[in-house]
Formats: structure tokens, sequence, C-alpha cells
């Protein structure tokens, strides 16, 4: 590996830790076979949303000829690697009866869950665990981050629909049924996060030394907090057990980053120990935009995820792009609120805007597959071993409706994807969807996901 | 009330510490005795509610269900609109089923439902049924709701923070923001756990040095000297466990605590770590335990309770992070120290004592902004090319003028109404040129300025709250109006129906030539829409005469003249924004019901339901016999029979 990082200077200067990442970078890969065989890299699951629907007729395509040929509106941005997605049409969302007043409220709670929440404890959080949740308790065990949540807007819109808890009009990601997993907004939090940097002093051997520390910390902390749960009623120890399960969680993670260190001490003194093929791509470079430009700003998100994928430190991400709340996109000039748009009664411009706001969304989409497409991995590239999904948890904004919702898969998920198709009659639901992906990633599921009965075959 | 007087077992643990404070509140304030007998009086008016509601519900609402609604809200696959009315006519009360209750009422009322061409009930019944709402309140359990362990907000967390080490809340900037009050998400994930190793680790830089520097100011203040020979290390490290976790917890650790600091300490010795870093250590472990994480309760509780009072430390966290939104200070601690604190007399005097603080801008910061929806001002696009006005200075200025009104009533203890109708109000020189009053505002600073005119002072004559609720480059009558309906006055509106009928495209022409208000009218020539559209428009347009950054104008952004006429249901015609105001003004008893209702919402942490309303019902007794004022209010909520009591059973 003679290739060095690309992290360009003015991130190094704002205190990113490229020293710390290229040891590690330099060690991520995979393993060979016992028998010998090259190694086969490990398929990764990434969902990517924008709230309110799409204008149909300017998002499913006519056929599944002009599908590959000329892309509908809304895809345009994707046509360079159309040959590497699936639309499906015929995917159908949860009945959200008893909650028909807040379908925005549930459009994203119920994205990856497919389930709703439980009337009866409608102002607490009570649905299921997410699929995205779902695969990084099983895959998650491999890499250092179990799974990667990120999102542009704060989760912080505050309106009460159905007297439904306000958490679920901004999270889709739910790690059980009661607890909702905050996502991150902030690159630069996610590029220390991604490579574990901590703004501390100390060479190598140092750092390896204060995380067994905190590691053996933990511990200590963990038995004290189990001795307090002993004295607490049932409905805080249960609330305790949220955290008893995040310090696990980051006990483990500790472990996994030693694990790395290890390696990259071994590789130093000579011992061959990555397993990333010489022809693989360089992890790329992340440049963390100084303006508040809403693509740049989404790029670099979506170059997060890249590079979390190529460098196997996650194997599950979540980004929800855009929130159902007071969102506007001055950069396509015009300040209107993306869901006033969408109600659109047909009228002319309003059509138009929500058109534009759906195209951008999926160009930041088509930009992060396009990378992905573009970066070599094993004998083929990083999209290949991937399974990417973007989506919105309504057909129509306008009317809510949620018969046909709007999914673009792209990777071949290393091979369990046919992709370069539009599949105009497909006939099932999203939980089915969420199920026949993980079964693509090869997530063993001891249940369906959500209202799902059935497996997707078409896929 | 009952349990609240109850004789309780807390042992004055660690007066000791308290020193001073402690002797001089515990010496002056006493328990006030107990009025048993109005106390029996309460209960048996509410035995009695209860079983009129009863039978009010076997005798009436029960034949009107089964005559127009269960056909088709039963129990049966798929269930209408996933209401089935079957389990409510076995238990009516059950929390499950208030929100069902509610909708049900808005339904009916509207004549949405029964739906056309199915029988109608007369006028009368309907009324009956709408008349059940207010019963169903008296079929619920008494409960204060459970109190489960709460994680510090961000701000909460970022604040303690401050207190204890004297670090900038910045330091804290990593962790997701996150929403306080009613809607809280109690929960934590690894990504949060994560951030609080990082942030910890950041805290210890910068309080402690190396060994062999200097020890700074707060590194002395907390530590204390350094152990000068080998005995006396670990007696030292535990000096500072206790006294540190003391203030970290919010409470005394207990021996086992203080022996799971020790044992961090002692693992960062056996690793070759100096004392300091060992300390280091084991401050680290402090900040990632849930004793400083959460409020935790300080008593091991009895299981065969359902119902228990918070311990004393409990509810000093509760109140402090209320209205300070950070840990308890010393004075609190004390008062908890000697088992004092729940006391209503000296909690209210506590009450009084920190609304007089500065710190109680919190109160405004967490539950001000949310109710009156400003939080997000801020942030808020507006077309810069018509308001190159709202500059971030500009939006700071609106945003202070809203919380200066709100701080310097509830410190000087007045009339809420006064945030609706007030002559006076805050401003500096940026502000006040929407206000037109530039020439005698000079300087940044904000200031109390004495109104002239009658259609400012308070909060819907405000520029913050009009620009709060208009579009980036235009006013919405109808977002101004769902404002005043459900900020102000408590109501619900619900949200437009979806697929909302197009106007008729021949129609368009026409409609472009419209004044505002003139199309805004159109929503109520459809009757979907003109239930909700013909109360809430005619309030919107009664501030049409301001614009959407709160400039006062004659006319519109058409130049046609700005009608802002209307009438309020009950009658009541306004001609402008003063008339208005003015009645609003005198509902003083709605406006004041939904203060309450909000604040104890967010004191809780959660939305009210079933009993809460009864509790409600009590605080707004108290809150109108003191004129409604606001440290009243404030204290009512905190004295709260919910917010001093925990359900610790399902």
């Amino acid at each position: 590996m003679s290739k060095s990082v690309l992290i360009d200077r003015r991130t190094c200067l704002k205190g990113v830790g490229a020293s710390l990442a290229l040891p590690l970078l330099e060690t991520m890969g995979w393993a060979d076979t016992v028998d010998g065989k090259p190694y086969k890299p490990p398929v990764r699951l990434g969902f990517m949303y924008m709230p309110h629907g799409v204008i149909m007729d300017q998002f499913w395509p006519a056929d599944a000829e002009s599908f590959l040929s000329s892309p509908p509106p809304a895809l345009k941005s994707l046509q360079p690697v159309i040959d590497q997605c699936l639309l499906m049409k015929g995917i159908s969302g949860v009945p959200i009866a008893p909650f028909n007043g807040a379908p925005h409220a549930l459009e994203l709670s119920t994205w990856l869950t497919a389930t709703l929440p439980d009337p009866a404890k409608r102002s607490e959080i009570q649905i299921s665990i997410s699929a995205d949740q779902i695969a990084a308790n099983f895959v998650g065990a491999f890499t250092t981050l179990p799974s990667l949540e990120l999102a542009t807007m704060p989760q912080t819109w505050k309106e009460n629909q159905e007297g439904l808890n306000e958490a679920y009009y901004s999270h889709c990601s739910f790690r059980s049924p009661t607890q909702a997993v905050p996502a991150e907004i902030n690159p630069r939090n996610v590029l220390n996060r991604l490579f574990n940097k901590q703004e501390r002093g100390g060479g190598d051997s140092e750092s390896t030394r204060m995380n067994s520390l905190d590691r053996g910390m933990l511990d200590l902390v963990l038995g004290g907090a189990s001795d307090l749960r002993r004295s607490m009623s049932l409905l805080d120890q249960r609330k305790l057990d949220e955290y008893l399960d995040s310090v696990r969680s980051v006990e483990r993670r500790i472990a996994a980053i030693e694990y790395r260190q290890k390696e990259a001490a071994l590789e130093k003194s000579g011992v061959r120990v990555s397993k990333r093929s010489s022809s693989d791509s360089a992890p790329i470079e992340i440049k963390i935009p100084e303006g508040d430009k809403r693509s740049e700003y989404m790029q670099v998100m979506c170059d997060l995820n890249v590079l979390a994928f190529q460098t196997d430190t996650t194997r599950v991400s979540t980004y929800i792009g855009s929130t159902p709340n007071g969102v506007s996109y001055p950069e396509l000039g015009f300040n209107n609120q993306h869901h006033s748009q969408t109600h659109h009664n047909n009228e002319e411009e309003k059509v138009r805007k929500t058109a534009a706001i759906t195209e951008f969304n999926i160009s930041q989409f088509a930009y992060m597959v396009k990378k992905m497409h573009s970066l070599r991995e094993g004998d083929g590239t990083l999209l290949d071993n991937c399974i990417m999904m973007w989506g919105s948890g309504l057909e129509d904004g306008n009317t809510h409706s949620r018969k046909n919702l709007p999914f673009i898969l792209a990777g071949k998920g290393g091979g369990s994807i046919n992709t370069g198709r539009f599949l105009s009659d497909t006939s099932g639901n999203q939980g089915d969807l969420l199920t026949t992906l993980l079964a693509c990633a090869g997530v063993p599921l001891d249940r369906p996901v959500g209202i799902a009965t059935k497996q997707l075959k078409e896929i | 009330m009952s349990d609240r007087l109850k004789l309780r077992m807390t042992i004055p643990k660690a007066c000791f510490h308290s020193g001073v404070i402690a002797t001089l509140v515990c010496g002056f304030l006493s328990t006030q005795p107990s009025d048993c007998s109005a106390q029996a009086a309460v209960e048996g008016d509410f035995a009695t509610h209860k079983s009129e509601a009863e039978e009010y519900f076997r005798k009436r609402v029960t034949p009107f269900i089964k005559k127009y609604c269960i056909d088709c809200h039963q129990n049966r696959r798929p269930t209408e609109a996933g209401l089935s009315f079957t389990p409510a006519l076995k238990s009516p009360g059950h929390a499950a089923f208030s929100q069902a209750w509610k909708k049900a009422d808005a339904r009916v009322k509207a004549h949405d439902m029964p739906p056309e061409g199915m029988e109608q009930p007369t006028a009368e019944e309907r009324q009956m049924f709408s008349n059940w709402l207010a019963k169903v309140k008296f079929l619920s359990p008494k409960d204060p709701g459970p109190f489960v362990i709460r994680r510090l907000t961000k701000t909460e967390y970022a604040n303690t923070l401050q207190d204890l080490f004297g670090v900038d809340p910045a330091i804290a900037d990593g962790l997701p923001e996150e929403v306080s009050g009613e809607g809280y998400l109690n929960s934590l994930s690894p990504l949060q756990m994560e951030q609080y190793l990082t942030i910890a680790d950041k805290v210890l830089d910068r309080i402690l040095v190396t060994e062999g520097t200097p020890a700074s100011k707060m590194q002395k203040r907390l530590l204390g000297e350094l152990p000068t020979c080998e005995t006396e290390v670990r007696p030292s490290a535990k000096r500072v466990a206790q006294s540190l976790a003391h203030k970290a917890y919010r409470r005394p650790a207990s021996d086992a605590e203080l022996e799971v600091l020790l044992q961090v300490f002692d693992l960062g010795r056996h690793n070759d770590l100096n004392y300091l870093a060992a300390i280091r250590l084991m401050l680290k472990g402090m900040l990632v335990s849930p004793q400083f994480l959460f409020i935790t309760p300080a008593d091991e509780i009895n299981t065969d309770d359902r119902v228990v009072p918070l311990d004393d430390y409990q509810l000093a966290s509760r109140l402090s992070y209320l209205l300070w939104a950070t840990m308890p200070d010393d004075e609190l601690m004390a008062l908890a120290d000697c088992g004092k604190l729940h006391e209503p007399s000296i909690l209210k005097a506590q009450v009084k004592r920190m609304l007089m603080d500065a710190r109680s801008r919190a109160l405004f910061d967490g539950f001000g902004q949310q109710w009156l929806r400003l939080g997000d001002l801020q942030e808020k696009p507006f077309d810069p090319a018509k308001f190159p006005q709202m500059t971030s200075e500009m939006r700071t200025a609106m945003y202070d003028e809203v919380r200066l009104l709100f701080e310097n009533i509830m410190r000087e203890n007045r009339n809420v109404v006064e945030l609706i109708d007030s002559d006076y109000t805050f401003l500096n020189e940026n502000l006040a040129t929407i206000y037109g009053l530039e020439k005698t505002i000079t300087g940044p600073k904000m200031r109390k300025v004495q109104l002239s005119d009658g259609n400012r002072g308070g909060i819907l004559g405000m520029p913050g709250i009009l620009a709060a609720t208009s579009f980036p480059n235009r006013t919405s009558a109808v977002k101004r109006g769902v404002w005043v309906l459900e900020q102000v006055l408590g109501d619900h509106v619900p949200p437009a129906p979806p697929g909302v009928p197009a106007l008729e495209v021949q129609d368009q022409e026409i409609v472009a030539n419209l004044t505002l208000r003139e199309r805004t009218v159109l929503h109520q020539t459809d009757p979907v829409c003109a239930n909700c559209h013909k109360i809430l428009d005619p309030i919107g347009f009664g501030l049409e005469n301001f614009d959407a950054i709160g400039r006062w104008r004659d006319q519109d952004d058409n130049g046609e003249a700005i009608d802002a006429s209307g009438e309020l249901p009950g009658g009541k015609h306004f001609s402008n924004p003063k008339e208005l105001k003015a009645i609003l003004a005198e509902r003083s008893d709605q406006f004041s019901r939904n203060l309450v209702e909000k604040l104890l919402a967010y004191a809780l942490c959660r939305k009210l339901e079933g009993y809460d309303e009864i509790v409600v019902d009590e605080l707004m007794q108290e809150v109108a016999l003191d004129d409604f004022r606001m440290q009243t209010l404030i204290s009512a909520v905190v004295t709260s029979y919910p917010f001093t009591h925990r359900r610790i059973q399902e």
C-alpha cells in the first residue's frame, strides 16, 4: 500500500486526524478464506430518505425500455449508472389508521420499521426495531461502528399530530421498540467518529493504553450501574437498560479499535495483515465545505457514507437526507417550504418546485452511487457490493397516498440483486421490501420486518 | 395532597455538607399544618363526579354510540379508520382512549360524523356527546405518571458541566440537538455515549494539569491538596470522590457508588498511572456514570407502593432543571440534605427565589420559546430582497423582546394576561425601526419602552411572533390564526385534510386577482375546510395590519386597503389588532389554563392525559385566586401532585 490517504490540507489544518486515520485505513480489509480463494467483500446496506413523495408522472418510467434509454426527469441524474439501478412500482406503505391525521409523523418513522406506533402508548416511543438496526445487530459486530446514522437537519421538530410522540416526526432508526437512534448532522463529528479521532495527545501506544483503561473503567461503571439497577423500579430499570446497552456498544467499539491498532502495529513491523486487493481504489478524499450550500453539505455526508463503506468502518448506514418539517431549498432559487409545495393541487408552479426538490434529492443519491461505482473493490466496484436504497415515505405528497411508495435501489448487493430493470407491477409492501433487502445482505431474520408477509422474489 | 403531606422518613443524610445555608433554611422554615377536612371534601367531590360521569356514560353516551357509531367502529378487521368503540364501551376512562374521545368529539361537532347518508343525531344529541368530553377525566384513576429516570438534555448537561467545572457549555456542542420538555426523547444511544466519553476527556483536559506543573485554581478547588505520601493517596482519592460525587450525582453517593469510583482509581494506579492521572480516570468514570447523566432517585423504593413521592434530591433536580436548566445550587441541596424541600411552603419559597435569579432565563429559552414557537426564528428563511432587515441581530432582538416581556412578568409576579396586553415593551434601535420608533430609541441595548400605540404591546403585536407565523415573503392569516388558537388559547386545530379539493381550473384567473383575504375566504366556501377556517381565518386577518416581519401597514402587497375586522366564535366583533387583543385578554381563564397545561407538560416531559386534567382544574383554582400571577402559576405547577410524585408500577 503505497498510496497515501487523500485528506486535504484544509481538513488537516482544521484538526481532523489524518495521522490517526492513516494506520487504521491501511489495515482495513478482509481476510482470505481458509481454502485460499480470494475473500468476497461484505455486502453493505445504505438507506437515504426524502419526505413528501414525488410527482408521480415524473418519477415512474413509462416502461422497462425507456427506464434504461431515457429515464424520467426525476431520475435523470442516475442516467450514467441506470444499469446499476432497480426500480419497483407497487410497493405499498403501512396503512396509517388510526393515525390518519399524522401522515408526516409516520412517513419517516414507518419507513424502516414497516410498523405503526402502538396506539395505546402513542405519546411514548413504542414501535419496532428498524431494518437498519436489525442489520447492525448482525453485521455490526464485524466493524468498529455497528451502523452510521446521518441527517441533514437537527431532529428537533416539535409538532404534535394525533398525540404521537414528537420524535416520530424526525427519526427513522430504532434500536429497540422504545429507543429512537439520533442521527449525526455535523460532518466533522462524523469524520472524527469514523476514525476514532480523539482530541488528545500521545502516540499510538499511548492511545492504545488509554483505550484499554477506558474499557476497564467502563466495565467498573457498568458494574456499578447494575447495582443501581437492582434498587430501582421496573420502569426505571428499563430506561437504565438503554444506558447499559449503549455502554456495552461503546466497549465493543473500543475493543474493535484496539484490534485494528494491533493489526496496524503488525503491519508496521513487516507482517502483512491487510487483505485489501492491491487494485482496490484508495480511500476517498473528504472535503468539509465552508459555506452552507445544501448540495455541498449533502455531498460531504454522502462522501462520508462512501468512505465508511469503503474502509469497512461500518456496513450499515441511514441518511435522513431531509425531514418532513420546515425545510426549504434556497439553492434552487425559491424559499418555499418543501411541504407547502407538495400540496400542489396540480398548480403548475408548485408541481414544478416539488419536482425540482425531488430531482435535487435524487441527484445527491446519484452522486453517492456514482462515486461508489467509480471505486474499485475486489473484482468489481464498491457499488457492486452495496445495496443502496433511496426512498420516500409517501407516494404523493398532495394526497398523502402510500400505494406505490417510490424506492430506488442501486448496487448489486454482492450479486444478490439483478439491476438495470424497472418492474412496473411488483406486488408487496414496504415490509416485504425491507425483509428482502436484509436477506440479500445476508442478515438472518427470525421474523419478517413489520407488516411483511413474504420476500420479493423479483429482486 | 394526602400523599404529599404524608410523614416522610428521609433522614438528613448529609447536613454537614451544607453548612451555614442549611442551618439557616432548616432553622427558619417549618412545615405548615395539613388541612385534613378540606382534603376529605375534595376527595368526596371527586367520588361524586366520578359516579355522575359513570352514570352519564351508561345512560346517555352508550346509547348514542350504539345507535350512531358502533355499526362501523367495532372490533373487526379492518377497523374503520382504526377506531373501535368496543373496548371503550367497557372501560371509557382508559388512558388509551382519551385521544379517541377528543377526535370523536371534534368529528361529531363538525358534522363529519356520522357520515352523510347515515342516520344523523339531533343537535341536542351532538351537544350531549360533546359534554361527555368534560366528564371523561373523572373516570381516570389518580395517577401522577411515571417519572422514569431522566437523562439530562444537551443544554442541561452542558450547563451542569459549566457549574461543576467552570467550562464553556459549548464543550457539549458535539451532542445531537434535542427537544426539551413535552416530547423530550428520553433515551440514550451509543452515539451519545461516545460523545459523553469524548466530552469528559475535553473537560478533564481543561481543568487538570499534568503532574509537576502548578495546579490551576479549578483543580485546587476540586481536588484540594495533593497527597504527599503513599499512605495518603487512597484516602485523598476517596475524599475527592465523595465531595465531587455529591455534587455531580446531585445527591449523596452511596458507599457502593463510592467504591466503584475508587475501583476506577485503583485500576489507574495498578496500570502505573500517577495520582493525578488516576484521579482523572476516576472523574471520567463519574462523568459517564448513569448517576451523573440521569436524574436518579436517592432512595431505594418499596416495590409494594404504586405511587411514591419524589425524594428531596430528585425534587431538587427536577425543579432546578425546570427553572434553571442546570444542577441544583447549594441552597437547594442543603434543603434536600435536611429533607425539607418537599414541604409546600419551602418549595414555593424556593421557586420564588429561583425565579428572581438570572438563571431563570432558562425557563424562557427552554419553555417560553417552545410554547410561543420562536425556536426557529433565527434560522427561518426570509426573502432577502424583500426583507433585508432580517439580519441575525434583528432576529435576536425580536426574540429578546418576547423573552424580556416574559421575564418581566415572571420576576415582577404580574398577571399572565399582560403577555397578551401590555402598554410597554422592550426595544433597541434596530428593533425600533420596525416600530418606527428609531428616532427616540438608539443604541444596541434592549430597554423597557412605554408604548402609546394600543395595537402594539403584548405578544400578538410583537415582530418576532408575527415573523415566526409568516411565510418567507408574505403574511399568512391561516398560520397566525392557528398560532393564536393553539399557542394562546390552547385549542387544537386539526391538520388540513389531504388532497384539499383544488379550486376549479377555470377559477384560476379569478383567484389571481383576489386579495389575500378574498382568496383565503375561499376556504370557507368548501364545507370540509369551512369548519376550521371560519374560526381561524378571521383571527389571522385581525393581525393583517402587521406585515411578514411585523411592520405596521394600511395596505397589503397589492396596494389594497387592509380589512382587519372579524368576529370570534361567540359573536365578539373586532376591527383592528387592538380590539382583537382586548377580546383575547378577557379570556384570562382560557389563556392561563393553556399556559398551565403547556407548562405542566413541559415540566413533566410528557403529554397530559387522564387524571392530569383534574390536576389542571385544581391548579387553575389556585391561580385564579391570586389574579393569575405568573409566580403563583409556576409555583402551582411545581407543587402539583404529578410534579412531586411518581408512579413506579405499570
